[in-house]
């Protein structure tokens, strides 16, 4: 599905990271431009627009949050930001400036591979329809996608592993609709998950677990996946 | 004594007490034996005076009524009786004591010979209350002889004295407390801000003003503090410095092993380079310590533990979960997280199995995680809670880390207002208990 490539511009300033990433993306298929700072940038912009920019937030001059604000104020292109910090605030930060994802270095190239992945995905239904907020209602729940932070109709935090919150992200966009297994484990794979079907089942009913109180929210359907039920709301 | 005088105002009292005390006990003395020498004189004057006058009145009289008349002047001290001859002999003990009388008696009566004076202490017996007899003699060579019975001593007033002194301490206790508390009240300050220094990471400032001792003090105690934080937060800055700046070669070596060609190689590098990452995680947390942005929310805690325990599983670990559902606190999602991970880490790396329990309770969650492994010497418990501290050799086989795990897990549980404990698991192993106030304010119930 993913295998036709996208063009993908890497800015980051450290030359090895630059070389070591394209090389990365390239084996997958992808055609990458790269930029070392924010006039190379601009410079590789003019010739043409990319799919996705990956974006290191640590740049000399103009800092990656300044650019991908620049970024944004003029498109929709989807921006995965990249830093060295690990903490929440930086990311949120970033979310808030307008990129579609985060990704704190080190991270393992699959990683980065399934966020590119996820990211494109998410970028091409929502070409129509303007970007939307980051909060996505269900059954009286709230999923803040800036902080990936569930929360229960009291407001009480329900933590999700990565798979789950995946997975959940997956039913969300596609609401009342029959999901297979090979799709959402596609959508669903992350650097660690075994690529097994089972594994979906497992993930499915850790999710269950996790929305207990929501009641039966993920329906089996036998034979062919599962059903998200409860209407879903972008805000 | 150490217990008893052991603060800085005990001792400034004892010593305000005891230096007013010994000044005010000699100033009595010495006003009290200048009393009694003046009124010694006066009283000799005062005797030879009326036994001069005795012998004047006797002598007017006829022989035949001066015994007589003698008998009717006797009174309180002076017993008097006239004869022949003299009664007192001179000399004998105590006789020291009267010579100033005899000397009075000899330069107030001027028509006394000086063998008309007798002055002779007490021959009877001890229990004698006589203590001198007198003997002057009349113009006619007979004798009036005193015996002066001792006097009810002019009583020393001892509770006077008592009360004086008395007074005296009480007024010093009062007036020592107030001005010892004056003196030592900026000492305070210091032990206020003492306490708080660094506690979140900041310096207090005291007060530069008092006394000179106080604010020279005061100054180098500020200087002091000032260069500490300086020294810590330089110390900090370059730990943060380096463990940040290894995530960009961290991230190159990883992308770098796609080049690697032997899987085994790949997975090995994979592998430790996962533990560095986890390293520099730990330190940079820690080093974080309370200064977390993250926002206090109403948190699932059994929802945290789930995906801690599932993850544990997926990696092939023996947990087990068990306990209520819903356990909610107030608290930070991504930190509470990091606790438990920690706690779950190390139960799974030194004790291979581990159990964990959640509870809900009025006002708190209970979770306590158990292992099979060696557990910890209560001796070595409270150690092992502080930063950098492994112990040797059980606990620390081919494992990584920096000994990070339990003091970031207990730094993040006390920052919620909760506890975290090490017990004794049965029949082996640890046991953490970890406790999670609902909301942070709220008191452990014992």
């Amino acid at each position: 599905m993913e295998t036709l490539g996208h063009d993908i511009l890497l800015v980051d300033d450290d030359g090895e990271i630059r070389r070591l990433v394209s090389k990365l993306l390239r084996d997958e298929g992808h055609r990458v431009t790269t930029a070392a700072n924010a006039p190379e940038m601009r410079e590789a912009l003019r010739h043409r627009t990319p799919d996705l920019v990956l974006l290191d937030v640590m740049l000399p001059g103009t800092d990656g949050l300044s650019l991908c604000r620049e970024l944004r104020a003029g498109s929709a292109l989807p921006i995965i930001m990249l830093t060295a910090k690990g903490d929440d605030l930086d990311r949120i930060l970033g979310l808030e400036m307008g990129a579609d994802d985060y990704l704190a270095k080190p991270f393992h190239p699959r990683e980065l591979l399934a966020r590119i992945r996820a990211v494109l995905r998410r970028a091409r239904p929502s070409e129509g329809n303007a970007k939307t907020g980051r909060e996505i209602r269900f059954a009286g729940w709230r999923l803040d996608t800036a902080r990936r932070e569930l929360s229960d109709p009291r407001g009480v935090v329900i933590d999700l592993s990565t798979g789950e919150y995946d997975l959940l992200l997956t039913f969300l966009e596609t609401p009342q609709r029959v999901l297979s297994r090979e799709l959402l484990l596609d959508a669903t794979r992350n650097r660690d998950a075994e690529p097994f079907d089972r594994a979906i089942d497992v993930q499915v009913s850790r999710l269950r677990r996790k929305l207990e109180t929501a009641g039966e929210v993920i329906k089996t359907v036998r034979g062919a996946g599962y059903l998200f039920v409860p209407d879903v709301e972008r805000t | 004594m150490r217990a008893f005088a052991s603060s800085l105002a005990a001792r400034t009292m004892l010593v305000l007490l005891l230096g007013i005390g010994a000044v005010h006990l000699l100033s009595l003395w010495t006003y009290r034996h200048a009393l009694d020498r003046e009124a010694a004189t006066a009283d000799v004057t005062r005797l030879a005076d009326r036994l001069l006058t005795i012998r004047r009145a006797v002598m007017r009289v006829a022989p035949s009524e001066r015994e007589a008349v003698a008998h009717d002047l006797s009174g309180g001290p002076i017993d008097v009786h006239w004869s022949r001859s003299e009664h007192a002999v001179a000399g004998g003990p105590g006789s020291g004591e009267l010579a100033g009388l005899a000397v009075r008696l000899g330069t107030l009566g001027d028509d006394l010979a000086p063998g008309d004076v007798v002055v002779g202490a007490n021959r009877g017996h001890h229990d004698d209350p006589h203590l001198a007899v007198v003997s002057l003699a009349l113009p006619d060579r007979t004798w009036i002889n005193f015996s002066l019975v001792e006097q009810a001593s002019r009583h020393e007033d001892g509770h006077g004295t008592l009360l004086s002194t008395s007074l005296m301490a009480l007024g010093a206790m009062v007036l020592s407390i107030l001005l010892v508390r004056w003196l030592t009240r900026p000492l305070l300050g210091f032990v206020d801000a003492a306490r708080r220094i660094y506690r979140g990471g900041e310096t207090v400032v005291v007060p530069e003003d008092g006394p000179t001792e106080i604010r020279t003090l005061a100054v180098a105690f500020n200087e002091m503090q000032r260069r500490i934080k300086r020294m810590i937060d330089d110390r900090t800055q370059a730990l943060a410095a380096v463990s940040h700046d290894l995530r960009t070669p961290i991230t190159r070596l990883r992308l770098r092993l796609g080049e690697v060609e032997s899987a085994a190689t790949r997975g090995a590098i994979s592998g430790d380079l996962d533990e560095m990452e986890r390293m520099i995680d730990q330190t940079l947390a820690y080093l974080a310590g309370d200064r977390d942005d993250e926002p206090v929310k109403p948190v699932d805690v059994a929802a945290i533990l789930a995906t801690l325990v599932d993850d544990q599983i997926d990696a092939g670990r023996d947990v087990i979960l068990d306990g209520d559902h819903g356990a909610v606190v107030e608290g930070r999602r991504l930190g509470l997280k990091r606790a438990f991970a920690n706690l779950l880490d190390n139960a799974v790396k030194y004790g291979g199995r581990a159990e964990i329990r959640v509870a809900a309770e009025a006002g708190g969650v209970t979770v306590t995680i158990a292992d099979h492994g060696p557990g910890i010497p209560a001796a070595d418990r409270a150690r092992v809670l502080d930063p950098f501290v492994r112990l040797e050799p059980s606990r620390n086989r081919d494992t990584g880390g920096w000994g990070l795990g339990l003091a970031i897990a207990r730094r993040i549980v006390e920052s919620h207002g909760g506890t975290l404990d090490l017990a004794d698991n049965t029949p082996t192993g640890l046991l953490v208990r970890v406790w999670l106030p609902v909301t942070r304010g709220e008191p452990r119930p014992s």
